[in-house]
C-alpha cells in the first residue's frame, strides 16, 4: 500500500473483507459508513435534482457496489476503488436523467389514471409500454398503471425490492427516450 | 424504498462471488488464443522451412513483434477490469513496438527496388493474411471480453480495444510460424490492419458488453 492510509480506509477495508467472506453485520457496517460520503458527492454534483432523485441514484451506487465488490482488490485501500465505481454510476445516472428531464413516477401514473387524461397520451403511453421487454413491460404497468408496491411486484417476480425498482427506473428512462423518437 | 433498508437487504445477501483474479482471468485468454492459433497450425501445418526461416532476424521479428504487443496489451487489459484504474504512463510502452514497426517499414521500403515493394500483394496474399488472423482471433477475442464482464471497468471501450489487441497480437504470432510472406512491407501492414481491425471490434462490443 503505497498512499497514506488513514484510519476510515483501515475501517473500510477491514469492513469490506469481512463483508465480502460471508460476514453480513460488517457488510451493513461498511454499507451505513460510506453511504454519508457517497450522499455529499452526489448532493454536490447533483445540485439540480431533487432529494428524491438524489437518494434514488445513491441507492444505484449502492447496488452497483454490491454487484461488483468482489473486484475490489484487498491489497488496495478502498476509497479509491468506491469513488471510481461511484464516479462511474453517478455519471451514468445523470446521463440516463438526462439534463434536467425529470419523470417522476408518480406524475406519470397520475397523468394516465386521470379520467379527463387525452386518450391520445393514454394510447401512447401503451406503445411506449409495448416497446420495451415483457419483464420491464409488466414492471411499468404493474407499479405506475396498477399502482401496486415495489416490494409486491417483486415478491410476485421473485426479484429484490431493489431490482425492481432500479429495473423501472431503467424502463422509465428507455421509455422517455422512445418518446423522443429513439430506438434501442 | 427506504436507504436504510436497501442496505439491510444488501447486507443479508450472503459473501461476495469469488474475488477478481486477474492472473488466472489472463491464463484463461491466453490458452484460449493459444488453442485456437495451436489448431490452426496443427491443420495448415507451419512452414516447412521454419526452423531454418527462424534465425533470420527479419523474419524473427515477424513473430517477435506482435509478441511484444500481446506482452505489452494483456496485463494493461486486466488492469482495467478494476475501477480504480488508470493506464497512465503505462501506455507509454506501446510506443516501443509502434517504433520498431515503423522504423523498419521506413527501412525496407527506402531499401527495396519500387517494382519488388508490394509484388506480393495480391487479393489471394491478402483475404489468407488479414482472413486468416481475424479468424484465428474471433472466438477466443469474444470469450476474452465475455471474461472481462466479471469485471468492473470504467472505461468499457478502452478495456474492449486492449482485449482485442491482446488477442490479436497473439492470434498473429501464433500465425507468423505458418506465413511465408517475410517482405516486412506486406507483414508489418497486414498483421498491423487485422490486429487493429480486432482492437476496434474489440472497442465497439466492449462497450456494449463490459458497461454495468
Amino acid at each position: 500500500m503505497t498512499a497514506k492510509t488513514t484510519d476510515r480506509d483501515r475501517d473500510w477495508a477491514a469492513a469490506l473483507a469481512a463483508a465480502n467472506a460471508g460476514d453480513g453485520r460488517a457488510y451493513a457496517r461498511f454499507l451505513q459508513s460510506v453511504t454519508p460520503v457517497l450522499r455529499g458527492v452526489i448532493r454536490a454534483r447533483g445540485r439540480s435534482l431533487g432529494p428524491d432523485q438524489q437518494e434514488d441514484i445513491l441507492q444505484e451506487v449502492l447496488l452497483a457496489i454490491h454487484a461488483k465488490r468482489h473486484t475490489w482488490d484487498p491489497a488496495q485501500p478502498v476509497a479509491p476503488w468506491l469513488y471510481a465505481i461511484a464516479r462511474y454510476k453517478v455519471i451514468d445516472a445523470f446521463r440516463r436523467r438526462g439534463a434536467g428531464v425529470h419523470l417522476p413516477i408518480e406524475d406519470f401514473a397520475e397523468g394516465l389514471a386521470a379520467p379527463e387524461a387525452d386518450p391520445t397520451a393514454a394510447r401512447d403511453s401503451a406503445v411506449l409500454i409495448g416497446q420495451l421487454d415483457a419483464r420491464s413491460a409488466e414492471i411499468v404497468r404493474a407499479v405506475s398503471l396498477a399502482g401496486e408496491s415495489t416490494a409486491e411486484v417483486g415478491a410476485r417476480m421473485e426479484m429484490s425490492e431493489g431490482a425492481v425498482r432500479v429495473a423501472l427506473h431503467r424502463a422509465i428512462g428507455r421509455m422517455a427516450r422512445f418518446a423522443k423518437g429513439e430506438r434501442e | 424504498m427506504r436507504t436504510e433498508d436497501l442496505i439491510a437487504e444488501l447486507a443479508a445477501a450472503g459473501p461476495a462471488a469469488p474475488a477478481l483474479n486477474p492472473r488466472a482471468t489472463g491464463l484463461r485468454m491466453v490458452m484460449a488464443v493459444a488453442l485456437a492459433a495451436g489448431l490452426f497450425l496443427l491443420i495448415a501445418g507451419p512452414r516447412a522451412d521454419l526452423a531454418a526461416k527462424l534465425v533470420e532476424p527479419l523474419i524473427l521479428v515477424k513473430t517477435l513483434l506482435p509478441a511484444m504487443l500481446a506482452f505489452i496489451a494483456l496485463p494493461l487489459a486486466l488492469r482495467m477490469m478494476r475501477p480504480d484504474t488508470r493506464l497512465g504512463g503505462r501506455a507509454l510502452w506501446f510506443a516501443l513496438p509502434a517504433a520498431l514497426a515503423a522504423l523498419l517499414w521506413i527501412a525496407t521500403f527506402v531499401t527495396t527496388a519500387p517494382q519488388a515493394r508490394f509484388a506480393d500483394v495480391s487479393a489471394f496474399s491478402l483475404a489468407e493474411c488479414l482472413g486468416l488472423i481475424l479468424a484465428i482471433s474471433a472466438l477466443p477475442a469474444a470469450f476474452a471480453l465475455r471474461l472481462m464482464r466479471r469485471g468492473a471497468s470504467t472505461r468499457p471501450r478502452l478495456t474492449g480495444a486492449l482485449a482485442g489487441l491482446a488477442i490479436a497480437a497473439c492470434a498473429a504470432t501464433g500465425y507468423s510460424f505458418f506465413c511465408t510472406q517475410d517482405n516486412p512491407l506486406f507483414y508489418l501492414t497486414w498483421y498491423g490492419t487485422a490486429i487493429a481491425v480486432v482492437s476496434a471490434a474489440g472497442a465497439a462490443l466492449g462497450g456494449r458488453w463490459l458497461r454495468w
